[in-house]
């Protein structure tokens, strides 16, 4: 009977993507045309900058990114940016997603309206809120202060604690959603059945929980590392140039040093560590999620 | 004197173990609804009980109460003797087979059945050879390292039952197993599951809201109905004697008459004035009834014709359709001023019969069954 179910599942597929062929293939056009014009010439564009400068081809830039021991240090700023904000907004995001998986639905609507509602914000204004909350005499040192935290206004501000702070806030949303909707497809009857069997809380999320979700925390993981190790405006303006960045490096050698050559370097090298965490990040989501599909 | 210690000794070993299963004064709400009130239900050991009943009675409910997924607002929960009320799910040894299975799907069937014994910690050593077990006695050794997906329905429960009996639980909870299966091999699982159970002496509460499933199945069959136990006896007390008008509807076909019972029973028998005329019911343990009644009769216990004698009760009425089935027909009747349809199943159609004609029919007085109208 498998077989038979099999063999006609086989038959279907092909037979489906044949018949739709022509259609998806006009319905992505417009999108070819789009990233083409928006995204494939500008890269080209770039990338023909990182090898030349005013005398005609040269790698300097790449030699000064990848051999000065300051733009080494640099990208290790960015890449412990990414690595720091994932590993933050993963630990408070998956919690987080796992309850809003699990409240009752008329919650449910509320909670995902306040997890929206910060995306709707521009990051400009969300994040000067957060730097006026921790001034010395903002919100955050007053509440400290009348607690008995500290005796004295803490310097908050231009701080790394200000920069993850703001960083978390910002990416938090865009971890919780990913792995949101996974969960929500999650049966709760596994669970359930994992109980029946003997499996205590831990062992239950060990074993099922965690190995069923693992395609929506991967897919949490690549959009918060990739975007958040390119941000510019937080970091800009919550920590600003005692903690620079790829980003802020190219910005500065576009618009004050007018070194070209570096800043596309700079930018190409980025491009280069954003396509590997994406593409190794859905080599690893692949077989998870055929697996976590079905059932 | 040592004669009679023994002897109360197998006394309270016996009510132990038709006691084996005890739900006590179990009561659920969910918010204010109160899905169960003060429930009360023993199951012996070894014994197969079915918990029958529409949609929303609250039998899931009773099955996770008893599995620990969920806590009652009240009562006792008891296997063995020992209190379970407290206990959480993962720490009573209880298996569950449920109504989708619940299979692992990032598992094999191999890896599915070797759950529970890894989650309790059974040495590796012994795991192999209890999972190949368990397989072999649903019979799907060959199947060991499929994925749950490449399963058929009938395959992914023959693996759930597997996997909950594979950790040797001191009860089996099935709900509703069979209801993704079609008729055929519902029918074929019914009965090999059945036997599997038996051999094993597992005792099984078995969730259901198909009454053929639970007649087959079954030592024993509870009717719910809102919240409540409304009868709890062998497949053949619930089909022939049910207890109330909701046991008689939901248990097998039937003919319901309603009519008007007179004040004055006599010689334990009821008489009821109907659309048909009057019809007399045997009254059980002495208890009267008046006023408005719901009479009750089996379609098998109907037969064509004159009655023979005045121990049966006889009416006329037109037959409306006749609906083959096979093995036998049934003959529907629209009697006059009644709602509902009078069935009578016969083996072969008389000659002569047609659809339109009036005709007689008649049933003992005592298959006659009685309740007050709802």
């Amino acid at each position: 009977m498998t077989t038979i179910e099999m063999r006609t599942q086989a038959e279907a597929q092909p037979r489906r993507r044949f018949f739709q062929l022509d259609t998806p293939a006009i319905m992505v056009l417009p999108g070819i045309v789009f990233m083409v014009v928006a995204f494939a010439i500008p890269v080209l564009i770039l990338v023909a900058d990182s090898f030349r400068d005013a005398g005609g081809f040269s790698i300097g830039g790449y030699r000064k990114v990848l051999g000065d021991p300051y733009y080494i240090g640099i990208i290790w700023n960015s890449l412990q940016l990414g690595l720091i904000t994932t590993i933050g907004s993963l630990l408070i995001g998956y919690p987080a997603a796992f309850a809003l998986s699990r409240a009752p639905a008329r919650l449910q609507v509320l909670l995902f309206a306040l997890i929206f509602l910060p995306l709707t914000v521009s990051i400009i204004v969300k994040t000067f809120g957060l730097a006026i909350m921790m001034r010395r005499d903002g919100i955050l040192n007053w509440l400290l202060l009348n607690v008995g935290f500290i005796d004295r206004p803490m310097r908050l501000v231009f701080t790394e604690f200000a920069l993850y702070f703001g960083m978390i806030n910002v990416f938090l949303p865009l971890m919780i959603l990913p792995i949101y909707s996974v969960m929500r497809q999650l049966d709760p009857r596994l669970t359930d059945a994992a109980a029946s069997l003997g499996a205590g809380p831990v062992t239950t999320f060990r074993r099922v929980t965690l190995p069923l979700t693992m395609p929506g925390v991967v897919a949490g993981i690549s959009l918060v590392f990739s975007i958040s190790v390119a941000a510019y405006v937080t970091p800009g303006l919550l920590i600003g140039d005692r903690f620079m960045t790829m980003s802020q490096v190219m910005a500065k050698a576009y618009l004050n040093i007018r070194d070209f050559n570096l800043g596309a370097s700079m930018a190409v090298v980025m491009l280069v560590i954003a396509v590997t965490i994406v593409f190794t990040s859905t080599y690893f989501a692949e077989p998870a999620s055929r697996r976590g599909r079905k059932g | 004197m040592n004669l009679v210690a023994t002897e109360a000794a197998r006394e309270r070993a016996a009510s132990a173990n038709k006691r084996y299963l005890d739900v006590a004064a179990v009561t659920k709400r969910f918010g204010t609804a109160t899905v169960l009130q003060d429930l009360n239900i023993s199951v012996a050991r070894s014994e197969f009980i079915s918990l029958l009943g529409p949609s929303g009675c609250g039998k899931t409910t009773l099955l996770r109460l008893i599995a620990g997924l969920m806590k009652p607002d009240g009562g006792r929960i008891a296997i063995n003797g020992s209190d379970l009320t407290q206990v959480p799910a993962h720490k009573r040894n209880i298996g569950v087979v449920f109504q989708n299975y619940a299979l692992f799907p990032h598992l094999t069937v191999e890896q599915n059945v070797a759950f529970g014994l890894e989650a309790q910690r059974t040495p590796k050593a012994e795991i192999g050879a209890r999972v190949q077990n368990a397989l072999a006695l649903v019979r799907m050794q060959a199947f060991a390292e499929r994925r749950i997906s490449a399963l058929s329905g009938g395959q992914q429960q023959r693996v759930a039952v597997a996997r909950a009996l594979v950790v040797k639980p001191s009860l089996l909870l099935l709900d509703e197993p069979f209801s993704a299966l079609d008729r055929k091999l519902r029918e074929t699982m019914q009965i090999e599951l059945r036997h599997l159970l038996r051999d094993l002496e597992i005792t099984s509460i078995f969730v259901t809201h198909d009454q053929d499933e639970a007649l087959v199945m079954s030592d024993r069959i509870a009717v719910m109905n809102e919240g409540r136990i409304e009868q709890l006896g062998t497949p053949d007390e619930v089909y022939s004697a049910p207890a109330s008008l909701h046991v008689l509807e939901f248990v097998g076909q039937s003919t319901r008459i309603g009519g008007t019972a007179d004040a004055s029973a006599l010689n334990g028998t009821a008489s009821v004035e109907t659309p048909l005329g009057k019809i007399l019911a045997p009254l059980h343990d002495g208890s009267g009834v008046s006023g408005k009644v719901v009479l009750g009769v089996r379609p098998e216990c109907i037969a064509l014709g004159e009655r023979p004698d005045a121990n049966f009760n006889e009416i006329s009425a037109e037959l409306t359709d006749i609906v083959f089935f096979g093995s036998k027909t049934a003959l529907h009747f629209q009697p006059p001023g009644a709602d509902d349809r009078i069935q009578v199943e016969v083996a072969r159609v008389p000659s002569g019969i047609a659809q339109g004609v009036a005709l007689k029919l008649y049933w003992p007085i005592s298959e006659t069954m009685v309740y007050p109208a709802p």
